[in-house]
């Protein structure tokens, strides 16, 4: 892959797959292994890392969102998902497919294109039989017949006609759900009938080479040859084979995930050229630290802050105020939008102290930029700790992108681990500073810095440039709160809070942020 | 300026009561019980406000609320006729002395003095001191019938209702929007031919778009008045999938280029 990363497809995956599912909790993951799995449970689609596809860049794009698509129609449909591990389940999630491919296209029928070029690709993936041995040969022809119509190699012709009357069977079954609107467990009850017709064993182990994407050397010809095979095949509203192949309906989608990438992917050659670095966030799952109630509180209770209308009267303006000339006061009035302008960047602590309490410190500090992000705050936060016996300087959200799930998964990878020296840390973030100018940069931090002298000279300098230099210090109780309070003050910073219950971070880095 | 429509005269208004505010509506009256309707904006809330005022055979007099909304716009002002200084009442006094019914839309966009002499005309006693006046008591009449609608506080420009304020509408009615098929219904009615398949589609992309708002994954839900325009649109000729961009998609690129182009995922999803 040239530069399409994971992380540019976690937002909008993510955003696809909740309206596709019709549900607010899924969350989408990467995997390196080639599989596919979407768990009905907890609301969670992992899918290969988008390396794992065939083709170009393009071509790759297009397969992962088809497939995306599958597992939300997954969501949205199947009321159970068996392991394919065994010719039972293998069989019963062939059928499923169909039925939510169906269910889905009532709504979502501007995916028919997308789907016909996911078969070519499926089709290609498909191993040939010849090379499937023993009744396992069986259940693949099933699969490929009944999902293609068709079947790649040879097989015997009594072996063949089983294949036919399964794929009827299948059909018919099929309908009947369809037009009844029954569920996975109706059809699960079905799949002995489909085995027997087959005369294969349920418990038939399904091997890997039969289950997986196999990287079959595909070509565009290959693609295009596969596309009119199918859709001649098969009914869908538009037939024009060039037209799927090209995928213009999402080229337009693709281009600008494409530029968000770029973006990104400066935004991290920049950072590593300063020394900053950015987590990997593809297996990152950032749920554990998420505490919906917290942030819902928080939201709740500072929402006065965000955007309002403030009318405001004076003595010149463009709109005349009749009731307040009669009333002798200033008659023109004027719609003052007030908001909290201060641009923060924030330096959150993962040094080793951090750890026992690291639940707890996430999910305040996620919740801290959920708050931030709803009140529209313009804000870049960092994280410090030690990896490797160095110290790392973490982006995890610049100033100019957006609060979302790809930076709190970020924060969520971050381990706390090392000491605090914090001089360092300012050393690196030096650059970062000069270049974005916050009007506060704020640290966040629960112990003492190991290195005080040459911490209170980079504040002096900072200070020098304009930059409102100011510290939270977190404490186990009142007592370790007014010590690191007072630490910190020795510092020089020239605003100083501390607090001993992590919840309490975001009123206290609100109130000190100016409203306009 | 905040508009006023004095005395609004009521026209032919078509309403489909899918949720049966109007039986509600017509209990709160009986019970002279002044109702709060709550619910986001473009679910029909002036609708079925501009429908029941003849059903209770009331004229109706309705305000607009904004930042620009005066006390005096509610209780009058002094003004010069003829020579001499008069007192013209305002739409709050007038509807108190004629027993109409009051409309107050999007009450929770009004100033805190404004909303307090409200507070005085609605409290159990149902009069006012005209102290802008002659320091007159000013008695509501008695089929005297108030409602108010606020939107949701996510709205710009939207504030909390003082509790004091709250409690003088005992009867609230949330107006949400509606299920697929009435709002299928209610665009029916605006159109002159069969399009139902593709404004079900419309209806469904709205839902969506309407999900992921309430979320805050997107900044503005469109409203029944868009599903009614999208359907308008199909009637007109356009093609579906270009007014589902026309309506629902193009009013996104204001909150960027990343926003816009989620919601184009989804259209190109579904046409």
């Amino acid at each position: 892959m040239a530069y399409l990363k994971n992380e540019a497809l976690i937002d909008i995956a993510t955003f696809l797959a909740k309206r596709w599912s019709e549900n607010i909790n899924t969350s989408v993951e990467f995997s390196d292994k080639n599989i596919v799995i979407t768990k009905i449970n907890t609301n969670k689609i992992i899918l290969p890392t988008i390396t794992k596809y065939a083709g170009n860049d393009f071509q790759k794009y297009r397969q992962f969102r088809t497939m995306l698509w599958y597992c939300a129609m997954r969501l949205r449909f199947c009321e159970k998902i068996l392991s394919d591990d065994h010719a039972f389940g293998f069989i019963l999630n062939t059928i499923e497919t169909r039925r939510i491919e169906i269910l889905g296209r009532r709504i979502w029928n501007g995916m028919d294109d997308e789907l016909v070029f996911n078969y070519a690709y499926i089709w290609n993936y498909r191993p040939i039989l010849n090379n499937v041995y023993n009744k396992v040969r069986i259940v693949e022809a099933f699969h490929q017949y009944f999902i293609i119509g068709d079947v790649k190699g040879e097989m015997s012709s009594s072996h063949f006609q089983k294949i036919i009357d399964a794929t009827k069977y299948s059909n018919k079954i099929l309908e009947e759900a369809i037009n009844n609107n029954y569920g996975t467990k109706w059809l699960e009850k079905k799949i002995p009938d489909i085995i027997k017709i087959l005369d294969i064993d349920s418990l038939l182990t399904i091997p890997i080479q039969v289950k997986n994407r196999n990287n079959n050397l595909i070509t565009d010809n290959h693609i295009l040859q596969t596309i009119i095979k199918i859709s001649n095949k098969k009914q869908y509203s538009e037939n024009y084979n060039e037209k799927i192949f090209k995928g213009r309906r999402i080229s337009e989608e693709y281009k600008n995930i494409i530029e968000e990438n770029i973006k990104n992917e400066n935004k991290k050659i920049y950072a590593n050229e300063i020394g900053i670095k950015i987590p990997s966030v593809d297996d990152e799952d950032e749920t554990s630290i998420r505490d919906v109630d917290l942030i819902n509180r928080l939201k709740i209770k500072f929402k006065k802050l965000k955007i309002n209308l403030k009318e405001e009267f004076a003595n010149v303006g463009d709109e005349f105020d009749f009731d307040s000339y009669l009333d002798k006061h200033k008659p023109f009035f004027l719609d003052n939008i007030t908001s909290i302008k201060t641009k923060i960047m924030i330096l959150l602590d993962h040094s080793s102290s951090i750890a026992k309490n690291r639940l707890e410190y996430k999910k305040a500090t996620l919740a801290l930029c959920e708050v931030l992000s709803y009140l529209r705050i313009r804000f870049s936060i960092y994280a410090f700790n030690t990896t490797n016996k160095e110290i790392t300087c973490w982006l995890i959200k610049s100033d100019d992108s957006k609060w979302d799930d790809v930076s709190a998964r970020r924060l969520s990878k971050i381990e706390a681990n090392g000491g605090t020296p914090l001089a360092e840390v300012y050393t690196k973030m030096k650059s970062m500073l000069y270049l974005k100018k916050p009007d506060i940069f704020l640290t966040l931090t629960d112990g003492e810095p190991t290195d005080p002298d040459a911490v209170r000279n980079a504040i002096r300098s900072f200070k020098l440039s304009n930059i409102r230099m100011a510290a939270i210090g977190l404490g186990y109780n009142t007592l370790h709160v007014i010590t690191i309070a007072n630490n910190l003050k020795m510092l020089g910073y020239e605003k100083i809070l501390a607090v001993s219950k992590v919840n309490d971070i975001t009123d206290k880095i609100l109130n000190i942020l100016d409203k306009k | 300026m905040s508009a006023i429509n004095n005395s609004e005269l009521v026209e032919h208004v078509e309403y489909i009561d899918w949720n049966n505010s109007m039986t509600l509506l017509k209990k709160a009256y009986d019970a002279k019980l002044f109702v709060l309707i709550i619910g986001p904006k473009g679910t029909g809330k002036t609708t079925l406000v501009r429908k029941f005022a003849p059903i209770i055979h009331r004229k109706l007099d309705s305000i607009n609320f904004s930042l620009r909304t005066r006390e005096s716009h509610l209780i009058g002002s002094k003004t010069l006729i003829d020579g001499s200084v008069s007192f013209i009442d305002g739409i709050l006094v007038r509807s108190m002395k004629n027993g109409s019914m009051l409309y107050l839309d999007e009450i929770n966009s009004a100033e805190a003095d404004v909303l307090l002499r409200l507070d005085e005309a609605l409290d159990d006693r149902r009069q006012i001191v005209l102290k802008e006046s002659t320091g007159e008591t000013i008695k509501s009449h008695d089929n005297w019938f108030v409602m108010a609608t606020i939107n949701p506080l996510t709205h710009i420009g939207t504030k909390e209702l003082p509790p004091q304020l709250i409690s003088r509408f005992p009867v609230r009615i949330k107006l949400d929007y509606p299920p697929e098929d009435i709002e299928l219904k209610i665009i029916q009615k605006y159109l002159t031919e069969n399009h139902d398949e593709d404004v079900k589609q419309g209806i469904k992309l709205a839902n969506t778009l309407r999900q992921a708002a309430s979320v805050e994954e997107l900044y503005y839900a469109p409203s029944l008045r868009e599903t009614i325009a999208y359907g308008k649109m199909l009637d007109s000729g356009i093609d579906k999938k270009e007014a589902a961009y026309l309506i629902f998609g193009n009013v996104y690129t204001q909150w960027g280029n990343i926003e816009y182009q989620k919601v184009n995922d989804i259209i190109t999803s579904m046409f």
